[in-house]
């Protein structure tokens, strides 16, 4: 038996030692399970083993996909007749985790010089929730990129229509789908990537709208939850239910592309996609 | 000043740094692996805490472990010696996140540096000549090639992110490129998992010269006069002397302003040293910055009389460099042999085993010992196979050599093989004498010449 030797100290010290080591400092992949230091995560925030990307802020989005980012409509925020107290508490705190106002970040970005009209939906914009607001931000980006001619790429991640704007939220499905068609027809190209997780009025709206649909790997792609589904149907569903990779298989996604090569992708395709004079040009 | 540091290393330079922590009334806390319970510097540290088993991953190279057993005991500062996790940026951030002062410079640029191309580019920067070669990565033969062709036969493939000798290959000629590459590529992917190579032009009878910085928080930065590393078998360095004799004072003084002229530049602070090769006509030529203490520092120790692992504490606890560049001078010569346990008759294999019996021939002026092994210790056949840093220092370099030789006869070990002959045999040599040798000399003429003799013996 090996000896240690060395002076245990005080409860009291020990809990003053041991508090200089964060909280967060290890973190588990949900999808490898294996254990890391947070750091190693990178810029990117994905698994130092298997590539998962975590959930991340839409402004990191920002910094990590584009070579520059211009933000729009940044001070549309939740109309003031919401007055509830706890979701009035729900938003400032996401305004503070997020620094932004809405759980959509909007604007002009650029890859390899090509201007891009493009929407990130925030995870910790109180789950991404499609608020009246967001909607609103969503679709005069849709409008902008319909007049100048410019191709639209939006991340979703969203836990769906925001319960607390009630019926308000649920418009907002048909406002933005009504701006992706009018883009559509207008001849732009409209690419998507799904997020985990993108759920509910969303997947029901423009994020199932794209002329090119990508995901994420292992992001969770729903309408409804698990549990609704288990309670209404009452039956267990399959292991991989609702995960891109299954999704992908029955032809609602395009293609799944890992969070590190994802800026090249769009770079690739928004490329490809370009009119013919704008190539000469 | 610190209170507590935890020392995470083992061997002589664990030895070392308890020694500095106690001159200095810091306490030490040591780390060790099941495989070195019964080692010197687990006895002399004030705390010791076991933290696995004696594979260095599950022990000396396990983060979680050292940080947990530093935060346990209350260390302020963590000293990483060298090896192990001396020079790896997430252990210093990992240090930095929990409050530890990691002692060494910052995590940034350990892993500035720690990337071959990056470090090159930011000296080329830094005002710091560098040997021609490839601008980033290369990661294709017909990249290889057109940069070989433009800088000139002979070329050095390396790998980007190695070290230690892995993935290294010499092409003299351009038909002899693609098969080197192809075997180096292969080499650094099994070595270091990144396949990324980077080629530069080939010094022939070049010395490896290196100059040790030290900085503060302040902006003061102090160089050290150079070391002569030029002995070196595969890569690794077998005895080092300190100064090159062939550097005068006026180049010694130039290479010195450059380097701290860069390290001012870059933001570095602690101790790092520069490797450069010096060509026939002494023009140096950047090779890489080691961002830790070194084996050899005993050396720098010895002709400037500065006690470097006191000052890396110094300026860690973010106290002001308590010397200037005025007592860095050289005084005198001092020459550092390495013991190993190995076998040169056998390719310089490692010989674990346990001393039986060793004899220290210290106890005259100028003779200086580190060593983390007494009698009935164990050469583990987990870690490196180092016994003892002989050291010599005094005012002139023949009587430093003559003294090295009584030591080298005088000292005796039994139990394992060692390199205890090889070493006499090569300070005995005329190149060695006159200091002229470059780092072919042990491969090209010392063994060459020894293969040849074996030959001749069988006819």
């Amino acid at each position: 038996m090996l000896q240690s030797r060395f002076k245990m100290p005080s409860r009291e010290e020990l809990k003053k030692r041991m508090d200089n080591i964060p909280d967060n400092i290890m973190k588990e992949c949900p999808v490898c399970h294996a254990t890391f230091f947070s750091m190693r995560a990178g810029k990117q925030r994905t698994c130092p083993n298997c590539g998962f990307g975590f959930r991340i802020t839409a402004k990191r989005r920002a910094k990590i996909t584009f070579d520059s980012f211009n933000e729009i409509d940044s001070d549309i925020t939740v109309p003031k007749q919401y007055t509830d107290e706890k979701y009035m508490a729900k938003v400032a705190k996401a305004k503070k985790v997020t620094g932004i106002k809405e759980s959509v970040l909007t604007g002009i970005g650029t890859l390899d010089k090509m201007q891009v009209a493009a929407g990130i939906m925030d995870p910790f914009f109180v789950m991404g929730s499609l608020g009246s607001a967001t909607g609103e931000k969503i679709t005069r980006l849709f409008e902008k990129a319909t007049d100048e001619n410019l191709p639209v790429v939006m991340f979703t991640a969203s836990g769906g229509a925001r319960m607390q704007e009630g019926i308000h939220s649920l418009m907002q499905m048909a406002k933005v789908s009504q701006a992706v068609e009018a883009h559509n027809k207008a001849g732009l190209l409209y690419i998507v990537v799904l997020c985990d997780p993108t759920t509910g009025g969303v997947t029901a709206s423009f994020a199932m709208q794209g002329d090119i649909i990508l995901a994420e790997s292992h992001a969770l792609v729903g309408f409804a939850g698990r549990r609704v589904i288990e309670q209404t149907i009452m039956k267990q569903p399959p292991k991989d239910f609702q995960k891109a990779e299954t999704v992908l298989q029955h032809g609602f996604i395009d293609a799944i592309v890992p969070r590190s090569d994802l800026k090249q992708v769009l770079t690739k395709l928004l490329a490809l996609h370009q009119k013919k004079e704008d190539a000469n040009g | 000043m610190f209170k507590k540091v935890l020392v995470a290393n083992r061997g002589e330079i664990a030895v070392q740094i308890i020694r500095a922590l106690h001159d200095m009334d810091i306490e030490a806390v040591a780390v060790y692996s099941s495989a070195d319970k019964d080692s010197l510097f687990v006895h002399l540290a004030d705390e010791a805490i076991c933290i696995g088993g004696p594979q260095p991953s599950d022990s000396y190279l396990n983060m979680t472990q050292i940080v947990s057993a530093a935060t346990l005991t209350g260390c302020e500062a963590i000293h990483p010696g060298y090896g192990f996790l001396s020079e790896n940026a997430e252990f210093a951030e990992l240090c930095e996140s929990c409050h530890i002062k990691f002692i060494g410079p910052s995590h940034q640029l350990i892993s500035l540096m720690g990337d071959k191309a990056n470090a090159r580019e930011a000296m080329k920067s830094a005002g710091v000549p560098v040997i021609p070669g490839s601008e980033g990565d290369v990661t294709s033969i017909d990249q290889a090639e057109k940069i070989a062709e433009k800088i000139g036969f002979p070329v050095l493939l390396k790998s980007a992110a190695g070290g230690g000798g892995k993935g290294i290959r010499e092409v003299d000629r351009p038909d002899q490129l693609r098969d080197a590459f192809e075997q180096a590529q292969r080499e650094a992917k099994a070595s270091f998992n990144d396949d990324s190579m980077y080629v530069e032009k080939l010094i022939r009878n070049a010395k490896h010269v290196e100059m040790q910085v030290i900085a503060d928080d302040f902006g003061n930065v102090v160089y050290l006069p150079e070391r002569d590393c030029s002995l070196q078998r595969n890569h690794q360095k077998v005895i080092e002397e300190s100064p090159c004799v062939l550097i005068s004072p006026a180049e010694r003084k130039e290479l010195g302003e450059i380097v701290a002229h860069a390290t001012l530049k870059l933001g570095y602070t602690n101790t790092g040293t520069y490797e450069f090769l010096m060509d026939e006509t002494h023009h140096f030529y950047f090779m890489e910055m080691n961002t830790r203490l070194q084996v050899e520092h005993t050396i720098t120790e010895e002709v400037t009389g500065i006690e470097l692992v006191k000052g890396q504490l110094e300026v860690a606890s973010g106290e002001k460099l308590s010397f200037s560049q005025a007592d860095a001078a050289v005084k005198g010569h001092a020459l550092e042999c390495r013991l190993n346990a190995e076998d040169p008759e056998n390719n310089f294999a490692p010989q674990p085993g346990k001393i039986n019996h060793l004899f220290f021939p210290d106890g005259s002026l100028g003779v200086r010992i580190d060593s983390g092994v007494t009698n009935g210790s164990f050469i583990s056949p987990f870690y490196d196979s180092m016994i003892a840093k002989l050291i010599v220092h005094l005012n002139d370099r023949d009587a430093v050599i003559a003294k090295m030789r009584r030591v080298l006869g005088e000292l005796e070990i039994t139990g394992v093989t060692t390199n205890q002959a090889f070493l006499y045999e090569l300070i005995s040599t005329d190149r060695f004498k006159k200091g002229t040798y470059s780092t072919s000399f042990i491969e090209n003429d010392v063994l060459a010449n020894r293969r040849g003799l074996d030959v001749a013996k069988s006819v």
